[in-house]
């Protein structure tokens, strides 16, 4: 358990530090990756809806507490996120390749306009509705293109740090 | 936790998180920048800041590389233009000189204090999300910045404004840029009466408002705007007078309107940002006297 809390810890700080220093400057036609989205999807998708429920409210906390903006938003906007996720995944049933790909695309896109919304009704948005749209957008096929990438190490590390007693079927 | 979780318990799950979310929400909101979860907020920024910085250590050099190999294209084009302007600049230095020397003495024979000097700092860190326009530098508390100090770019005496400090921790400090929506400045356009207030508008152009729209004959393509100090009750404005903001990219008069939207192009780019400056209140020149540049 203590393994598996010190993974979590590990993963969300990374993708924080990746996300403010390195692809600040590595931009898609001026976007960033959202990466504490992909962060939570991809382990909605593995692990499951109380699983993803719980990272994306510790991950978009921690995120939260270092932005200037009102902190929780994005802590509800990424719980709702994983839990969704780790839900619609029990429903699915393909084989593809792609369905990370494709989950985390679809995810962002809407992780991010919940965000938006949200922020908008506390009164905390004032930028132009072209531009939420354009990030909304463009991080997600950032973060579908990052996909295939981070999936394999964020199944590795949960992998190696699941209890081992636990019946598998 | 590989067992099929159990519906009911995953549902309480979720509602008590959506809950502590709701609570933190309304929780931050009455606390404002005084409450308990702004304190939390700035021991995480401490924390996570000498991470930034030994990250960013390491991959400037590469990110430098990319952002050069994308911009490559225009490089060329860019050379050539910048030759051209260096060889009128030349001309006008030597000009420039001359009236350096005299506005010195004028200076002195005022009283004025000039701004000089301030604390060098490096840029660690980008705000983390895509509607954050902030950086992390790596002065903080202990190095004696403090809210509110105007950050630059370039040398005091040529300054380009960046922004200013919105929050310090011990040794790291963050700073709005002026790209912020929730950014806005005081502004007069050089060699013209016109006075406006900019404002940040994301990853577009500044605009500046409140410009007398009867000026828009005199304002051309290129203008240079620069902060404009002033004083409120006794209290100085954050920014000094002076300091460069940018160049006039457009501007669109409307037929009957009472404004004149103006967009402005930032004199500093912010992509490739490395090193900055903190002006600090000492080094700042007295406002309530200064003149136009």
């Amino acid at each position: 358990m203590t393994r598996r809390v010190l993974a979590i810890a590990a993963v969300i700080v990374t993708a924080l530090l990746l996300q403010s220093t390195v692809f600040a400057s590595l931009r898609l036609l001026g976007v960033r990756p959202e990466f504490l989205y992909l962060v939570t999807i991809v382990v909605a998708f593995l692990e499951g809806p109380n699983e993803g429920a719980v990272i994306g409210f510790v991950s978009g906390l921690a995120q939260d507490l270092v932005l200037n903006e009102p902190k929780g938003i994005l802590a509800l906007t990424l719980t709702l996120l994983g839990y969704t996720m780790g839900m619609l995944r029990q429903y699915i049933v393909s084989p593809s390749p792609f369905l990370p790909v494709m989950l985390v695309g679809l995810g962002t896109v809407a992780g991010v306009t919940f965000h938006v919304v949200v922020s908008f009704l506390l009164g905390n948005y004032d930028n132009t509705i072209a531009f939420a749209v354009r990030v909304a957008l463009l991080s997600a096929l950032y973060n579908a293109i990052l996909t295939p990438l981070v999936f394999p190490i964020l199944r590795r590390v949960f992998e190696g740090s699941r209890p081992r007693r636990v019946v598998r079927f | 936790m590989a067992i099929r979780p159990r519906p009911r318990s995953t549902r309480l799950l979720v509602v008590t998180l959506v809950s502590v979310s709701l609570a933190i929400i309304t929780l931050d909101y009455r606390g404002g920048t005084t409450g308990p979860l702004a304190g939390l907020g700035r021991v995480a920024k401490a924390a996570i800041a000498p991470m930034q910085e030994a990250v960013t250590s390491v991959t400037r050099p590469v990110g430098n590389f990319f952002s050069g190999v994308a911009n490559l294209p225009s490089l060329a084009e860019e050379n050539r233009q910048l030759k051209e302007e260096l060889a009128e600049t030349r001309a006008i230095a030597v000009g420039a000189q001359r009236d350096a020397s005299e506005n010195e003495e004028l200076r002195d024979l005022l009283g004025l204090q000039d701004i000089r000097g301030g604390v060098p700092a490096l840029v660690i860190g980008n705000g983390v999300s895509n509607f954050d326009w902030t950086i992390t530098i790596d002065k903080g508390a202990s190095d004696g910045i403090a809210n509110d100090m105007p950050v630059v770019a370039g040398s005091p005496e040529a300054a380009r404004l960046v922004g200013k400090v919105i929050d310090v921790t011990a040794d790291s400090a963050e700073v709005q840029l002026i790209l912020d929506p929730d950014h806005a400045a005081a502004a007069e356009i050089a060699g013209t009466p016109a006075v406006g207030v900019i404002k940040g508008r994301g990853d577009q152009d500044l605009v500046m408002e409140d410009v007398d729209p009867d000026l828009s004959e005199m304002l051309g393509g290129d203008d240079n705007v620069f902060t404009l100090g002033y004083v409120v009750d006794g209290q100085p404005g954050v920014y000094p007078s002076g300091l460069l903001i940018g160049q006039i990219s457009r501007v669109a008069p409307e037929p009957n309107s009472l404004q004149l939207p103006i967009e402005i192009r930032p004199a500093v780019d912010f992509t490739t940002l490395n090193a900055v400056l903190v002006l600090q209140p000492t080094t700042r020149r007295d406002v309530a006297g200064s003149t136009t540049p």
